[in-house]
């Protein structure tokens, strides 16, 4: 009597068959998964409290960056604005709409408003706001094209590799410092070069991608 | 060891490890194992793929961000997010002032830095003042007010020391008692005037177990008052100390220690330094300094400067014929003070007898040290008493049933009271006392009313340094577990139901203001101005000079809180001389007790009275010249040891008429033969942390000798007592770590240092074209006294591990203080040797880390990448410094320490990373960004690391090597620069200045 039925051909296969199938799922889930954009939260835009619309303010109404985030020249924190500064035109306009209930309320009982962030760094991560800017680094080189975003989502995946992308070779980052706040910049044909900016920012890239510069 | 990641937060038993103990965890925690016998095999796997199921469904889509940002609703100014803000305001230490400047970070302190405009602070804050910080935020202070028998509550409180108060009105306040400390707090002291005023009969007793009974004694006599002293060492040529604590605890030690340095270092004064005489009984800062130190036992310690006066002409000269080996030493001693007449200086420590201090009083005039040395000022302190004899006079009172009423205000004598007046048992003989306490500690447990203090950092305040000049204190941060400064308990007294100590203070200010008497800055006057509560007179009219004062006091008081300190308060000078005749008048000294051991108390340097015990930086800070962690000892001297038998770790009896303890002895070479220094502050028996760990030496000592006594019994008891040392760890002995030589050489052959360096090498070395980072350490500024260490830990989130680990050699400090001796073990040289990391430009370290965890920058910074670190401990095991600290446990999160007061500019390690000095990156990198956004070159001093910061001898320099106007290139070129280790070509960053001694020719060294 053989050991082997003719069935054991087709188990054969199919066990090799899965196994392979196994091996390459294990592989996508350890070299893709985490570098999707599903998993790093690129695009996507939490729940806040108030549907606050960036496209609306900026682009609408033309508020600059640092109306709202004014310590985004000085600090490494770029700042939440205070109830108090959406009031300094929400107790004029508005006045009565429930999306901002929540912004009147906190402002009558003393309660922060609790935002969720959209772009969150490991605690080993001591990024700076106030370097990027006073070197050239345009809001939306981060933050995508937050003028037009109507629910802030996160533009960037946030990975390392992101930070080095740029920490390696700034040049095509640069923009003119009276530009750096505008949310739809384009090089124009005046526009000094890259290379430029780095001298005139005094930008020494080897530098940027020592370690103590992010972690410390 | 059963219980790893000892978290300095718990009780005793599981720092002595006792089976007890070890039982309670095994049923708290139950181990895996113990977890695993009590399933079978399918349960298990049963559970574990539930577990996995579960875990994979938490992997399902974007996990919502827990991270929540919280603007301010209305925007404080000034707080800027990210960056850091200080504030002034004062640390005291005995009531005297100490000012500091607390750092905000989004409006909460994190770190205590000196306040460069105080006079005795000069920028510079030590150990103990550092350590402030986590005892603001101690979860373990004292929350809750507890009434008789019962929780009660602030408002409950009020209402019944208001019941109490209308009782004692009506009888002119017979049988109300105050206790405090020393205050030289101004507004108290008016307070506690106001207070007498309204409650004649009233009686206001002081305790502070370190108490300066001695010295206010000695002047009695000497000038029928009580003076101050501040003290000029920038102008003494010869110091003369005498177990003197100047350069580490006396009021204003900050300042002199920063004068004290600057003459010892003979590179940057045209190679002149001052020459230092020491005597002690027990090793000191200054002792360890000095260049020529003599251990003694204390009746010769008395007999020497008696010698000393009769020598110098301040006594009668039979006093220079004794029988002493040291006869010709002090000889010569005396004959280079009177060399050097107006440029010399005598000090003895508050532990010497009242004999002692006065004949160093008369020492210091007959060497006009006064005027020149020595300046005599009113004292700051609001009514100078004599302590011990106030103490006993209220137990006795108490005893007597004559005290109804007793306010206990931040002292603590249910511990700290000498064993022979029986505070405690007193303190239940009074029906109604009030213990206002920042811990509910031994008196406040015994007191019918506990009330939790404010923290000095969450009240409003003020407070005289040690040359009077007040400070007022602002607080940091609104109370975070409630509490009430003493002001606001006196206020009650006073009639004021809804006290705030902001008013009250600002109240006293403004009278003083209004008085125009505030310039005078006199003490006396100020305690004599009477009312508390009331209106200031400005609020009377509202005429335009009315108004125009208001404007003048606002700016006044702007001005005060901006500077943390108040303009023209220091003391006025007097000018006194001392009464004829007192030597002479002198008992002859008893005949020393042979055999006898003595026993000298002293405070400790961390935990000081006890007051301290609940902060785990300051019992985990090893000792200056023990490096004992966690725990006090009887330190005897080598040839004590050998004679009683014992080594150290063996546990001794020890008794004296006031009663008896068990003590490790801790075996201390440079100790007075046949005497023992005990440690007050330790074997409390109330405390979350503290209580029981190490032995109380306020039971052995009686009110008539508070800081000697002779021992009854002194007798190994066969027992043994394991003591966490770190003087064991790393060790680095043998090879060429301390360089030192005298002035003679150092002016002849300045460049003998140099000649003994190795530094070869066939391979060029690194190149840094823009910054070089680099540290210059003066090892002839080191005084050993740890502030450093206290600042980097407070800086740099460095945690604290517990006796266990200390014990295993695995303490976290990033900066360490070497303690290395030479010549005999009786009577050593000292050399203290800071030892952050070396920064190396051959970095050991950085070779043989698998994963690149550690690496260099472009500016020579050796870096240390957490998130990169796997954990394999090469780097530590390569560092021939061994400066590399592990988390061997989760240190930093087993740390019951709330979120908000770890720094957040540096990241928090957890288990399995290495660690080490960084050179504070974080500061360099906040400074670089500032500078580089401000489009200029960062200016020299600009950066400054903690270590360097708190130092108060500035021996610690940190810059740009690459600046030749650099203050650390200035220093690293002196011909006294070396580097550690030079030999291994591990070229490193941090060098230190050689030591050079200034010795009297005329004194052999066999006899130093």
């Amino acid at each position: 009597m053989a050991i082997f039925g003719p069935s054991a051909n087709l188990l054969t296969k199919a066990v090799l068959l899965a196994g392979t199938g196994l091996f390459l799922i294990l592989l996508l889930m350890v070299w893709v998964v985490p570098v999707m954009g599903y998993n790093s939260q690129e695009r996507y835009a939490p729940q806040q409290p108030v549907p606050f619309s960036h496209k609306h303010h900026v682009s609408g109404l033309g508020l600059d960056c640092r109306y709202c985030h004014d310590k985004v020249e000085v600090s490494s924190n770029a700042g939440m604005p205070p109830t108090e500064t959406c009031m300094t035109c929400h107790s004029q306009v508005w006045t009565r709409a429930d999306v901002l209930a929540p912004v009147r309320q906190s402002l009558a009982q003393g309660v922060n408003l609790r935002w969720t962030s959209v772009y969150v760094l490991p605690d080993y991560v001591f990024f700076d706001h106030s370097i990027h800017i006073a070197k050239g680094v345009g809001c939306t080189d981060c933050h995508g094209p937050i003028g037009d975003m109507a629910l802030t989502w996160k533009a960037t995946t946030l990975y390392m590799s992101w930070c080095l992308d740029c920490h390696r070779n700034p040049a095509p980052h640069l923009r003119p410092r009276d530009q750096v706040f505008n949310p739809h910049w384009v090089p124009g044909p005046n526009t000094p070069s890259g290379a430029e900016l780095m001298k005139a920012y005094d930008i020494h890239p080897e530098r940027l991608t020592d370690c103590g510069t992010c972690h410390r | 060891m059963t219980n790893p990641a000892r978290d300095y937060w718990r009780s005793l038993e599981e720092l002595a490890d006792s089976p007890d103990f070890a039982a309670v965890v095994e049923r708290e925690v139950p181990r895996f194992r113990d977890v695993l016998d009590k399933f079978d095999r399918r349960q298990f796997l049963t559970l574990m793929a539930a577990s996995m199921a579960l875990a994979g469904l938490s992997g399902c889509g974007p996990e919502p961000n827990p991270q929540q940002r919280l603007p301010y609703v209305e925007a404080p100014p000034g707080v800027v997010p990210g960056r850091q803000r200080y504030y002034a305001t004062a640390h005291t230490r005995d009531g005297y002032a100490e000012g500091v400047l607390l750092a905000h970070e989004m409006a909460r302190p994190i770190k205590v830095e000196g306040n460069p405009d105080h006079p005795a602070s000069l920028g510079a804050a030590g150990a103990i003042t550092q350590a402030s910080i986590l005892s603001l935020y101690n979860p373990r202070r004292a929350q809750t007010v507890v009434g008789p028998g019962q929780i009660s509550s602030w408002e409950g409180f009020v209402a019944a020391l208001y019941r109490r108060r209308e009782q004692l009105l009506k009888k002119r306040g017979e049988g109300l008692r105050l206790l405090t400390g020393t205050i030289t707090s101004p507004s108290l002291g008016a307070q506690i005037a106001a207070l007498q005023t309204a409650f004649p009969a009233m009686r206001w007793h002081q305790w502070e177990p370190l108490h300066r009974d001695n010295e206010l004694a000695a002047d009695q006599m000497a000038y029928g008052r009580p003076v101050a002293r501040v003290f000029d060492l920038a102008a003494a040529d010869v110091i003369f100390a005498v177990d003197s604590d100047l350069i580490s605890a006396a009021p204003g030690w900050l300042a002199y220690a920063r004068q004290f340095a600057a003459r010892r270092r003979p590179d940057e004064t045209g190679g002149k330094m001052s020459r230092v005489y020491a005597i002690e009984s027990t090793p000191t800062l200054i002792g360890a300094k000095a260049d020529h130190r003599l251990p003694m036992r204390p009746v010769e310690v008395a007999a020497s400067v008696r010698f000393l006066a009769g020598a110098v002409g301040a006594g009668p000269s039979q006093w220079t014929e004794i029988q002493s080996p040291h006869r010709d030493w002090l000889k010569e001693a005396a004959a280079d003070l009177t060399a050097n007449k107006g440029h010399a200086l005598v000090h003895a420590g508050r532990e010497q007898s009242i004999e002692i201090h006065l004949l160093v009083e008369l020492i210091n005039a007959a060497l006009g040290a006064h005027g020149n040395t020595v300046r005599l000022i009113e004292p700051p302190v609001v009514s100078p008493t004599l302590h011990l004899q106030s103490l006993s006079e209220l137990v006795g009172d108490m005893q007597a049933g004559k005290v109804d009423t007793l306010l206990i205000l931040d002292t603590n004598p249910a511990y700290s009271a000498p064993a022979d007046i029986p505070f405690a048992a007193a303190l239940k003989r009074v029906p109604f006392s009030v213990s206002l306490s920042l811990f509910a500690d031994e008196s406040a447990l015994l007191a019918t009313w506990q009330v939790p203090a404010k923290h000095e950092y969450e009240a409003w305040g003020d407070a005289r340094a040690f040359d009077g000049t007040a400070t007022i204190q602002q607080p940091q941060v609104r109370p975070l577990y409630g509490g009430h400064a003493p002001s606001e308990v006196l206020a009650v007294l006073q009639g004021n139901t809804q006290p705030d100590d902001l008013t009250l203070v600002r109240q006293f200010w403004q009278r003083q203001q209004g008085a125009g008497s505030a310039a005078e800055g006199n003490p006396q006057s100020l305690a004599g101005d009477a009312g508390g509560g009331q209106t200031g007179p400005q609020s009377s009219g509202s005429s335009q000079p009315a108004l125009a004062a208001a404007e003048a006091f606002e700016a006044f008081w702007h001005e005060a809180l901006r500077r943390g300190v108040v303009a023209n308060t220091a003391a006025p000078p007097l000018t006194l001389t001392p009464k004829a005749g007192l030597a002479e008048g002198l008992r002859p000294l008893p005949l020393g007790g042979e055999a006898a051991i003595d026993l000298l108390f002293r405070p400790d340097e961390g935990l000081w009275d006890g007051r301290h015990a609940e902060n785990p930086w300051l019992l985990e800070l090893a000792r200056t010249f023990t490096r004992l962690t966690w725990d006090n000892a009887a330190l005897i001297a080598p040839a004590t040891a050998k004679k009683h038998g014992v080594k150290t770790g063996d546990v001794v009896a020890i008794a004296t008429r006031y009663g008896a303890t068990k003590a490790p002895v801790f075996v201390l070479p440079g100790q007075a033969p046949d005497t023992a220094t005990l440690w007050l502050g330790w074997g409390r028996q109330a405390g979350a942390l503290a209580e029981g760990v190490g032995f109380d030496a306020y039971r052995l000592r009686g009110a008539a000798e508070p800081w000697l006594a002779r021992a009854t019994r002194f007798e190994k008891t066969g027992e043994t007592y394991r003591l966490a040392t770190t003087q064991g760890h790393d060790r680095v002995a043998g090879r060429d770590l301390i360089r030192e030589f005298t002035l003679d050489r150092f002016n002849n052959d300045p460049e003998y240092v140099k000649q003994k360096s190795k530094d070869v090498s066939l391979y060029p070395g690194y190149i840094y074209p823009d910054r070089a980072w680099a540290m210059a350490i003066d090892l002839n500024s080191c005084i050993g006294c740890q502030a450093c260490t206290i600042a980097c830990q407070a800086e740099n989130n460095v945690p604290t591990v517990g006796k266990d680990m200390v014990h295993f050699g695995r303490i976290m400090h990033w900066l360490r203080i070497d303690r290395y001796y030479s010549g005999s073990p009786d009577d050593p040289d000292v050399a203290f040797e800071p030892m952050p990391c070396m920064h190396c430009e051959n970095a050991p370290c950085e070779v043989v880390c698998p994963v690149h965890a550690t690496v260099h920058d472009h500016e020579g910074l050796n870096l240390m990448v957490y998130n990169r670190c796997v954990g394999t401990r090469f780097c530590s095991n390569n560092c021939p410094y061994k400066v590399r600290r592990f988390n061997f446990y989760d240190f930093a999160a087993a740390t019951e320490r709330p979120p908000e007061s770890w720094n957040p500019d540096v990241s928090v390690r957890g288990r399995g990373v290495m660690e080490k000095c960084t050179y504070c990156i974080q500061r360099i990198k906040v400074k670089e960004i500032e500078a580089e956004r401000d489009g200029r070159k960062l200016r020299d001093g600009e950066v400054v690391t903690a270590c360097q910061q708190s130092c108060p001898t500035q021996a610690i320099v940190f810059g740009d090597r690459n600046d030749s106007h650099s203050h650390v290139a200035r220093r690293k070129a002196t011909p006294l620069d070396y580097v550690l280790l030079d030999d291994l070509n591990t070229r490193p960053r941090t060098s230190y200045a050689a030591i050079v001694h200034n010795p009297n020719p005329a004194i052999g060294k066999e006899q130093s």
